[in-house]
Order: structure tokens, then C-alpha cells, then sequence
């Protein structure tokens, strides 16, 4: 698929806009039409991806937040005090970004709006020019829809299954299905795991596809409606005239 | 305390050889950084397969029980070596080093022994 994931993220890129992209399942964060952070709430935040590691303790981040988060350089921040080294940050940020920005250019129904001039505390780390963002949320649907083709499943609680004989889950696997209650989304486990929500979606979807988890997704609106007939089709009547459509079969067998 | 440019940079510049670098985070399959390549070697193409390579090692060595850790993979083809380093950072693990050497230059004891103190120079 080469074409553009949102028409006005590309006009924006061309006019080298700085402000927030906001759309239904995320924002992205642009300075000079360049991508310098993303959030979504299906995506674990750089705090969370720190602090669930046990990188960094929850306060050196609410500390760090606090003395630099007025200025917007909370990231430099992070490398000037020592609390973590230059290509450690800029390795765990890139990684929330191209997360959260994965959910952010999800083909969405919603309005989509641009506030200029909006910026985030997080500052400048590591711009990522607008076209990278958009190959890599492209190629991120497109390995998860070649691992098992239903998006349902990202969205609904994680069910695990009866493995039966044959092998079981990896040991990275194991321990999504251990969080597993029958109420938890893959977001919701990814949070709990202190990883981005993107690499839980890919260890469901394998799941999924080795038959270890439900894949029953309960429909979550009302059923899907019949399929509209394309245009050319006249409305068919409730009262079909059988005797012309017996007419109609006869002559058609008749010539075939 | 490098960053992810001039770390690869530096794998590019300094060991001999070397054709293309990238720094990949194996469980998604994104580059977070390449140098090098050219037409001959699309990187981000090299990244997301050759996760799969990790992967597959990964899986075996649970199947097989073993208690131990990968600390490279060495590819050889005709013409190249293909190098894999995971890195064992406090927080990151899932990244890999990945290094394309042309296997005429090459010093590949070098090679590896570079990339090791290049992963130390990331800090990650």
C-alpha cells in the first residue's frame, strides 16, 4: 500500500508545521513537519516503558518532570542529571514514539485536527522525519494482518485455550498469558508488562494463530448489516413476480 | 555514551569491512537505525527478516531447555558475513546490532570484538 496514511499529516509535512495531530486513537507531535513524539492511549508512555523495568525509579521521572517539564526538556533533562545515558533514552523513546504512533495513524472514522504551535514536555530527542512514521505504521499493520489476518482480537480481552498437545506458548508469550484474565486487553497487558503495546499485539496475534488463545471475539456493537447492494442493483421487491422470473429461467435454459 | 547515529557510525567507519549497520528491536522488527547498505542491501528489509532468525534461535534454545543467552549470530555467505550482536542492556532487551562486512576486508575476530565495545559505547 504506498498510499499516505493521513492526507493532511502530508500537507503538514510540506508546510513543515509544528504543533499536535490529534486523531481517534492517538496524537503525533510535530516540530518543522517532523515527528518528535506520539501518544496514544493504547500505548504504554515513556514512564511507564522506564519505570516497569525498574530502569528508572518512579520518582527520578516525577523529579525530572517536575524541574525541567515547564521548559519541554524533560528528555534532555533525563541525560543531564545522569539519571540515563544519551542512546538509552533516545532507544526507549523512538520505541514509544513509532508505538504510539502505530495506534495514532489507525485508519480512523473521527475528525482529525491540527493545533499549531503545540509542543510536548518530553522536548526534542530524536526527530523522525513524517514519511518513516508512516512506512513503519504501515508495514506494523501489515506483519500483524500476515501473522493472522483479525484486528478484532487486538482490541478484546485475551482468552487463553487449552493448548492441547503440541508445543506451547515461548516463554515471552508465557508471560502475556499469565496476565491473561478473560478482562484484560493486549493494551492492558502490555501496560502491565512495562511493553509497548505494539510487541503485545504481534505476541497475541502468534497466539492466536497457534490456537492458544480464544479467538471468538464477543462483537463488541451491534452485528454488522447486511451488505449494501452496489448501485446499479434496483430495489428488489418483496413480491417478486414468479411467474416472469419462471418465464425468465426457461428461456435461459433454453439457450444454454 | 554514544547515540544510535554515531554508534553506527562508528561500526561503519571503524571496523574494516563493513558494508551497512542497523540497530533493530527484534520483537517488532524496526530498524531504529541504519548507515550503510545501498541498493544492494535495503537494511530495513535485512532488519525485519532477520529478526525472525533471532527468533527462531531464541525458540529453539527454550525447546531445548538451555539456560543460556545468544551473544551473536554469524551468517556467512559467499561474498559476506553477516553479523547479529543482542545487545544485554538493563532495559532493552529485544535490540540486536546487526553488521554487513565484506568478507574480502574483513577481520572477523575484529569484527566482533569492535562491535562489542560498540555496544558498551551505547549504554543501552
Amino acid at each position: 500500500m504506498a498510499s499516505a496514511v493521513s492526507p493532511m499529516l502530508v500537507r503538514l509535512t510540506e508546510e513543515k508545521a509544528t504543533g499536535v495531530l490529534v486523531r481517534d486513537h492517538g496524537a503525533l507531535y510535530l516540530v518543522d513537519g517532523e515527528v518528535v513524539h506520539a501518544e496514544s492511549p493504547a500505548a504504554p508512555g515513556l514512564d511507564v516503558l522506564l519505570t516497569a523495568s525498574g530502569r528508572l525509579p518512579r520518582e527520578g521521572w516525577e523529579e525530572a518532570v517536575a524541574e525541567a517539564g515547564v521548559r519541554r526538556e524533560v528528555g534532555r533533562h533525563l541525560v543531564a542529571s545522569g539519571r540515563l545515558g544519551c542512546g538509552e533514552l533516545e532507544i526507549c523513546h523512538l520505541g514509544a514514539l513509532f508505538d504510539a504512533a502505530y495506534f495514532a495513524l489507525t485508519p480512523c472514522s473521527g475528525p482529525t485536527r491540527f493545533r499549531y504551535g503545540v509542543g510536548h514536555w518530553i522536548g526534542r530527542v530524536r526527530p523522525v522525519p513524517t514519511p518513516v512514521v508512516e512506512r513503519e505504521a504501515l508495514r506494523r499493520g501489515a506483519l500483524l494482518d500476515s501473522i493472522w489476518p483479525h484486528p478484532e482480537i487486538d482490541a478484546a480481552p485475551v482468552v487463553p485455550r487449552d493448548p492441547g498437545p503440541g508445543r506451547g506458548p515461548t516463554r515471552r508469550q508465557a508471560t502475556v498469558l499469565a496476565l491473561a484474565d478473560g478482562v484484560r486487553t493486549p493494551p492492558d497487558i502490555a501496560r502491565m508488562l512495562g511493553r509497548p503495546a505494539f510487541n503485545t499485539l504481534l505476541d497475541v496475534r502468534r497466539l492466536a494463530a497457534a490456537g492458544l488463545v480464544d479467538t471468538a471475539v464477543r462483537p463488541s456493537g451491534p452485528p454488522p448489516e447486511r451488505p449494501a447492494l452496489p448501485a446499479w442493483v434496483p430495489e428488489v421487491s418483496d413480491d417478486p413476480d414468479i411467474a416472469l422470473l419462471r418465464r425468465l429461467r426457461d428461456a435461459l435454459e433454453a439457450t444454454l | 555514551m554514544a547515540n544510535t547515529e554515531t554508534a553506527l557510525k562508528e561500526a561503519t567507519t571503524a571496523i574494516e569491512g563493513a558494508v551497512g549497520a542497523a540497530l533493530v528491536d527484534y520483537t517488532s522488527g524496526m530498524a531504529l537505525g541504519t548507515i550503510g547498505g545501498g541498493k544492494d542491501l535495503d537494511l530495513n528489509v535485512a532488519a525485519a527478516g532477520n529478526t525472525d532468525v533471532v527468533r527462531a534461535k531464541v525458540r529453539t534454545m527454550e525447546l531445548l531447555g538451555m539456560q543460556d543467552e545468544i551473544e551473536d549470530i554469524l551468517i556467512t555467505l559467499g561474498t559476506q558475513y553477516h553479523l547479529i550482536r543482542l545487545l544485554k542492556g538493563r532495559n532493552h532487551s529485544g535490540l540486536f546490532l546487526y553488521l554487513a562486512l565484506d568478507k574480502q576486508r574483513a577481520n572477523l575476530a575484529m569484527a566482533r570484538h569492535q562491535l562489542k565495545r560498540i555496544e558498551a559505547d551505547l549504554e543501552v
